[in-house]
């Protein structure tokens, strides 16, 4: 009988193998309700065990259990039934992704032994790190920013219920895979825009 | 009208879960484990005679694979487990973790075990496994045995976990295998191999280290259930691994740690007041260490006993050295191996190889296939050279010390002394240079 954390982990990694059917070109010609069974159809092939791990298990393997922000991206790519570049056209995505960008940049490499201060450490219960998150998650509110106030309050509530195996709140912030595709989005972003810069300087 | 009635109820929503979270993480914050003290090892007791007391003996058996890491712990009725990771190469994924028991009253060692290999792991934590290394011991306050060991699902060490067993019955049997996470990085590199120890509030000390990116040392607190409390960095950067704390008083330890720098090598230190709060900028000491792990325990006395390498280069010296001074200074007491300089002969090799098992232990029958086994895992086209590695020393409640180490990647050597040996040592040694 798998553990609560192993189920919350297996179904984390399977929507997000479900959610990278998305990227098929052509599949957003597909009907709604094609999608959304072939979308379930992968999600359960995932789950069910083939030889000694289901498929999802392998890619846990290597993935890790998925941030409760890179979840949330997956929900809104697979709402939408459409393709999760949507993150390039929404201010609030973009936002969301450039938070994620911030805080992964230091996060990171000092997690990973650069200097003696360990920000992960702050992840295992630190009083002034919870309240500096949920502070921002209200500012985000009032600034009508749902995406970044969910997103914090949703990890925090998973955190401190045991979501995952970790007991650590980085976990359910972010995630490398996040920081990656946030980091992508935004550096698309920044093309784009020096690009659109120079043509309508071209123009004058 | 019908969005903005949408956006209110969702401007709504959003905020009663804001409030939920404030609620749920002040509730895990006001149940979070305060700051503890170090828990001074119970003070051993001298059993049986006073005599002089060292003997030797393989641990384990099996000939022609690939054995290595060893580490002790003393169960609830005085007697010794060992735990080490043994295979047909190091990395394959027919390693598995291997265990066998000490009766110290017939001084002999039980049959070695198997206790859990990959696909085990693998099922338990429902995800890919590829290989398993390391493992490390405790026994917890509640009597719980704990088995921590390194898990890789993805390239070599440096993409390491730490997995979890416990026993209630002291290793007859095990618990699912659970993942600690310890790492924002898809937890990868963190590995364990130094001694755990208790801290005053039933919670305990995991030496951890990390080599992915940087070599650094790291201390996780956990909790009896097995929960990571807080994690303390001992070093940082790219030059120290494999940490071992000795606690010398409730507030103060010393931690010491493999070098991984640049020349010259030496074990690298630093030190705690605040029971492991804070830690003092790591320094080189004295003591010669060619990258090589070091082990040790602290007396009743304040005296620190290690076992190391004791040379820059290679792993065929291995010494007993102890320091009087809380660890500034270092004496020798014992030179337990040294078989330094690689040999071109094959067969000198062998020859020696299999004297120096005989001498190990009487009891065991086949010496020659002792020496093929270390052959087989320390020679190749430029020579042969002797390995004496990856020391794991503690001290039982009885006051005798239980040594093991790695025998040429083929065996589990132990060696069991006393105090009254180690004290004729140290009167042998009184003007022993110091390091």
């Amino acid at each position: 009988m798998p553990n609560f954390t192993d189920i919350t982990g297996l179904t984390g990694v399977a929507s997000a193998g479900a959610a990278g059917l998305l990227l098929i070109p052509g599949i957003e010609r597909l009907s709604r309700l094609r999608l959304v069974l072939l979308l379930g159809m992968v999600f359960v092939l995932l789950l069910i065990q083939f030889g000694e791990l289901p498929m999802a298990a392998y890619l846990r393997g290597v993935t890790g259990d998925l941030s409760i922000t890179t979840l949330a991206l997956i929900g809104c790519a697979l709402s939408r039934s459409g393709i999760p570049h949507n993150c390039n056209d929404s201010n609030y995505c973009l936002a969301l992704l450039k938070l994620v960008v911030l805080v992964a940049l230091p996060l990171y490499p000092l997690s990973l032994g650069l200097t003696a201060f360990d920000p992960y450490r702050l992840g295992f219960g630190d009083p002034l790190l919870i309240s500096v998150l949920l502070l921002l998650a209200f500012a985000a509110w009032i600034l009508k920013h749902h995406l970044i106030a969910s997103c914090i309050s949703l990890a925090i509530l998973a955190w401190a219920s045991g979501w995952y195996e970790s007991g650590n709140l980085w976990d359910y912030l972010l995630d490398p895979w996040v920081s990656i595709y946030g980091l992508s989005v935004l550096a698309l972003h920044g093309m784009k825009s020096v690009l659109q810069f120079v043509k309508s300087y071209q123009m004058r | 009208m019908l969005i903005s009635g949408k956006f209110a109820t969702r401007h709504t929503v959003v905020f009663v879960v804001l409030l939920l979270a404030a609620a749920s993480a002040s509730y895990k914050i006001s149940n979070r484990p305060s700051v503890a003290i170090f828990q001074m090892p119970a003070a051993a007791k001298q059993s049986g005679s006073d005599l002089p007391v060292l003997q030797a003996s393989f641990v384990s058996r099996t000939q022609n694979i690939h054995t290595h890491a060893a580490s002790l712990v003393e169960l609830g009725d005085g007697r010794i487990r060992a735990f080490w990771f043994a295979g047909s190469r190091e990395g394959a994924p027919d390693v598995e973790i291997r265990s066998a028991v000490f009766d110290p009253s017939s001084n002999r060692w039980g049959a070695e075990q198997s206790i859990i290999n990959r696909e085990d792991t693998q099922r338990s934590l429902l995800r890919y496994v590829k290989k398993l290394g390391n493992p490390v011991a405790h026994r917890a306050t509640d009597g719980t045995l704990w088995l921590f060991y390194v898990t890789v699902s993805l390239g070599g060490w440096a993409g390491s976990s730490i997995t979890a067993i416990t026993s209630a019955d002291d290793g007859s049997s095990w618990s699912f295998s659970r993942r600690l996470i310890t790492s924002p990085f898809l937890n990868i590199s963190t590995l364990v191999k130094g001694t755990p120890f208790n801290y005053g509030d039933g919670s305990f000390g995991l030496p951890v280290y990390h080599e992915f990116v940087g070599k650094f040392g790291e201390l996780l607190r956990i909790s009896q259930q097995g929960t990571i409390i807080d994690k303390f960095r001992l070093s940082s950067g790219n030059t120290s691994l494999q940490p071992v704390v000795l606690v010398k008083n409730p507030q103060n330890a010393i931690a010491l740690l493999r070098d991984a720098g640049a020349t010259p090598k030496r074990v690298i230190a630093t030190e705690t007041d605040d029971a492991g709060q804070h830690w003092s900028v790591p320094i080189k000491t004295a003591l010669r260490n060619p990258d090589a792990a070091v082990t040790g325990v602290t007396l009743s006395d304040g005296n620190i006993l290690l076992v190391l390498n004791d040379t820059e280069q290679g792993r065929a010296v291995l010494s007993l050295v102890i320091s009087s001074d809380g660890g500034v200074t270092w004496k020798t007491v014992y030179q337990l191996e040294d078989q330094q300089g690689p040999s071109t002969d094959t067969e000198r090799y062998v020859q020696i190889a299999a004297e120096l098992a005989k001498a190990t232990d009487t009891g065991i029958t086949d010496p020659a296939g002792h020496a093929r086994s270390a052959q087989r895992n320390k020679c190749d086209g430029q020579g042969c050279g002797f390995e004496f590695s990856y020391p794991y020393l503690i001290q039982a409640h009885n006051g005798d010390f239980h040594l093991v180490y790695t025998w040429n990647r083929s065996f589990i050597k132990h060696i069991r002394f006393n105090r009254g040996w180690l004290d004729r040592q140290l009167e042998r040694r009184a003007d022993a240079q110091l390091h």
